[in-house]
């Protein structure tokens, strides 16, 4: 089916094109990635200096950056991100397997699939996070109930992306695995787990973002160190500059984690087809 | 005469979708198959054929009438019958040793023989030099001669084959047709092979079971013994008139599919 | 019916679960008040009309910054995926801000815009354009050149074509990106109200639980996930209706 914009071939292999148009091709790409953000940051000077916004609202870029190299040697941001993503890690490890196994249980299980489908249904729309003064009360201000958050709102990605997975197994791959005389144990962890692990991958790839996402926000809501809390602190007391590095040092948080999960996915699955073609968005 | 292998006897079986109505697949088939046989399970789409090769697999529970291989009722999929998809259902996280092995290793054979017996039939059906390839760099010719390779290697002494050949191009089909009757020549098998192509029926089998359209039962057996060695056999008159025959009984069939479908 | 009683039974047995844990004192009455407190607050919180002052202020905070993010991005989205002019301006941008984590905008709404709707609107705006206009965007592109060719073919002119074909073939993507908005609007929502809010449903909740109210804690706090609830499922068969000819 042919596409509007560019087609992807979806079985010639990715060619080995000479080095010099490889790099040509890359040197461009990332020029015209600059390109906007290069006006962008034109703009953003522009504003600041021209009076039209106040420097409180929009500080100077350089006064950005300063601020940004400053807490780079002061090793604070290190601190602070070492904390939002030690309790981010926790959580989406927990959830990723937890999510995993529920769905698993939930496949096979009929007597769990019966119990926890309406939860995961109608939990899953649900704004977890008007849960969080609850979990204040049971768990206390500390950890505790940073993570506990960070499972309830990861986990429910990881059981939906399971279930879809193993569901979506090939029919005929499971009978030829019993035709071979598997077990109906081998089947589900030799056959059926790492066929469905694209989709498990996309689960863990959805969550890992929103651990980030819910441990800067319970950061900024219970106080703590970390990314998020220093934002807070930063925006309660005027330190604009700070603001606006903090979301800089946060984004490139978020960039690096996403970067990671994507790494993660090529290796494992250097088998599946998709890897073979280059994607969109 | 012996006692037949694989003994269907007055079966039907029903399909209940979650959603909408019953649908009777197959109304009380009934048929014998000798040991190492060449048998073409012929049909419209619909028929049932696949229906009965799943059935006679193990994958379907039989719930009215009776199958019987070696004298003993069909319970569960096993390794005594191999079968081969026309999707290829190769495992695509292992390349292509990986899935000649799954079967070995399942057999608890020791590493070494397992090893050699692999490649044998990888080498076997061609596909020597691609043993480390991935199914997703093989081509749709070479995915089948792995997935046929993968289920030989564990010697079922029946082979059931659903259209085994309905996935690749013509020419590849045509290939294929050959080294799958040089390969059964050579080590000769019980065979139940499911197509909709008559002309494949009668170039591969020994005898054609045609079947009605659904709900299936079994219209006519035609004997289908040619030499098959022959050279240009395709073209010859005791072969065109056959494939017509056989059409003909199929044609009206596939008729009332269409049908069928449509209403 | 009596399959959907069947299919939400589970949810029946955790709510008598969680009468009976609490009446029986299995845990502090004050950690975890009976269903039945919390219901009688709920229904307290609504006769004194606080309620749905508040939950007005929250939605209307809500449904603005989701519209401005719905449209804008959706333009953006099908602008992007026809001129190249315009993807090359903007794609970068979606690339850029793609891996902000949306949390991370409230210091600097709050910052710039204080306590008040404002704030909310501007977040919400920020954050929810982004699964709209890559929704709309991935939509857009995936449709068929052979659909596209026959309807020019048939004699539709170029921005014929757009209605016609490319916003229907675009739609169930786009659909599902503004459903992913709206669940985040939410979430930004409760997050923003909770931080830095004189009014609405989230500073409600922070301001009993500060109180030590707790059954009108618990109360708010179900009204505002069923809110979220309601909302994705309404969208549903909105998605439903619009998709029919899905099959």
């Amino acid at each position: 089916m042919a596409r509007v914009a560019g087609s992807t071939a979806l079985t010639a292999p990715v060619q080995a094109s000479s080095l010099a148009t490889r790099v040509i091709h890359y040197a461009s790409r990332v020029a015209a990635r600059s390109f906007t953000i290069v006006v962008l940051l034109l703009v953003w000077e522009a504003l600041a200096h021209s009076g039209v916004v106040s420097r409180f609202m929009l500080p100077p870029l350089p006064s950005v950056i300063v601020r940004i190299i400053e807490q780079l040697g002061s090793g604070e941001f290190f601190v602070e991100a070492g904390r939002t993503l030690s309790r981010a890690l926790a959580g989406f490890a927990v959830a990723g397997l937890a999510g995993t196994v529920l769905g698993m249980l939930m496949v096979r299980n009929a007597a769990a699939r019966w119990f926890f489908e309406p939860v995961i249904s109608v939990g899953f729309p649900m704004p977890k996070v008007a849960f969080l003064p609850i979990f204040i009360l049971w768990f206390g201000v500390y950890d505790l109930s940073k993570i506990t958050m960070i499972i309830v709102d990861a986990v429910f990605p990881v059981i939906t992306a399971t279930i879809v997975g193993l569901q979506g197994v090939e029919r005929e791959i499971v009978w030829s695995a019993r035709n071979m005389g598997a077990t109906e144990r081998q089947v589900l962890w030799q056959v059926m787990l790492p066929a469905a692990l694209p989709q498990i991958l996309t689960g863990l790839q959805v969550a890992l973002p929103i651990a980030i996402i819910i441990a800067i926000a319970t950061e900024m809501l219970m106080g703590g160190v970390g990314l998020g809390g220093a934002m807070l602190e930063a925006s309660r007391s005027a330190d604009s500059a700070s603001v606006f590095a903090g979301l800089v040092e946060t984004t490139a948080v978020g960039y690096a984690a996403i970067k990671a999960m994507a790494l993660v996915r090529r290796r494992l699955l250097s088998w599946h087809q998709e890897t073979q073609r280059s994607t969109g968005f | 005469m012996g006692q037949a292998q694989i003994v269907i006897d007055q079966v039907s079986h029903c399909y209940r979708p979650q959603r909408g109505r019953e649908v009777l697949a197959l109304d009380k088939v009934a048929l014998d198959v000798r040991e190492r046989e060449f048998v073409a399970l012929l049909g419209p789409s619909g028929c049932g054929k696949s229906t009965l090769l799943y059935l006679i697999g193990g994958f379907l529970p039989v719930e009215s009438g009776r199958i019987l291989v070696d004298g003993a009722p069909v319970a569960q999929p096993g390794p005594d019958r191999g079968i081969v998809f026309q999707h290829f259902a190769l495992f695509p996280w292992k390349t292509v040793r990986g899935n000649v092995l799954y079967g070995l290793e399942r057999a608890g054979m020791p590493q070494r023989e397992r090893q050699r017996r692999a490649q044998q039939f990888i080498d076997l059906v061609g596909l020597s030099g691609f043993e480390d390839s991935y199914p997703s760099h093989l081509s749709g010719g070479m995915k089948q001669r792995a997935a046929l390779a993968r289920t030989l290697a564990f010697d079922p002494k029946i082979l059931l084959m659903d259209e085994p050949f309905g996935a690749l191009d013509s020419q590849t089909r045509s290939l294929m047709q050959g080294e799958l009757l040089t390969i059964w020549q050579g080590s000769p098998k019980t065979v139940i092979f499911v197509t909709h192509d008559v002309q494949e029926a009668v170039y591969l089998a020994e005898r054609v079971v045609v079947m009605s359209a659904r709900p299936g039962h079994i219209k006519a057996v035609i004997d289908t013994k040619f030499d098959k060695g022959e050279t240009d056999i395709l073209k010859s008159k005791s072969f065109i008139e056959k494939v017509d025959e056989i059409w003909h009984l199929v044609r009206v069939e596939a008729i009332a599919a269409q049908g069928d479908r449509l209403s | 019916m009596k399959q959907a009683l069947i299919r939400y039974l589970p949810l029946v047995l955790l709510a008598l679960a969680w009468e009976a844990v609490a009446r029986f004192e299995l845990v502090s009455r004050l950690a975890l008040p009976t269903l039945t407190d919390v219901a009688v607050a709920w229904f307290d919180l609504l006769r004194s009309g606080e309620l749905l002052t508040n939950a007005a202020d929250s939605v209307y905070r809500g449904a603005v910054g989701l519209l401005l993010a719905v449209v804008l991005g959706g333009l953006a989205g099908v602008f992007m995926a026809f001129s190249r002019a315009v993807n090359v301006l903007l794609g970068p941008l979606v690339e850029l801000f793609y891996p902000v984590p949306k949390s991370a905008l409230i210091p600097i709404t709050v910052f710039w815009l204080g306590f008040g709707d404002g704030s909310k609107i501007l977040l919400i705006f920020l954050g929810c354009m982004l699964p709209v206009t890559i929704g709309a965007y991935n939509g857009a592109r995936s449709t068929d050149q052979a659909l596209l060719w026959s309807a020019r073919s048939m004699g539709a002119g170029r921005l014929r074509v757009v209605w016609d074909v490319v916003v229907p073939s675009a739609l169930p993507e786009l659909l599902n990106g503004i459903r992913t908005a709206i669940a985040l609007s939410f979430v930004l929502l409760v997050l923003s109200e909770l931080i830095a809010s004189r009014k609405g449903l989230g500073f409600m909740i922070g301001l009993f639980g500060s109180g030590g109210v707790y059954d009108a804690m618990f109360a708010t706090v179900l009204t505002v996930a069923l809110l979220g609830f309601v909302a994705d499922r309404s969208f549903q068969l909105v998605m439903r209706r619009a998709l029919a000819w899905q099959g």
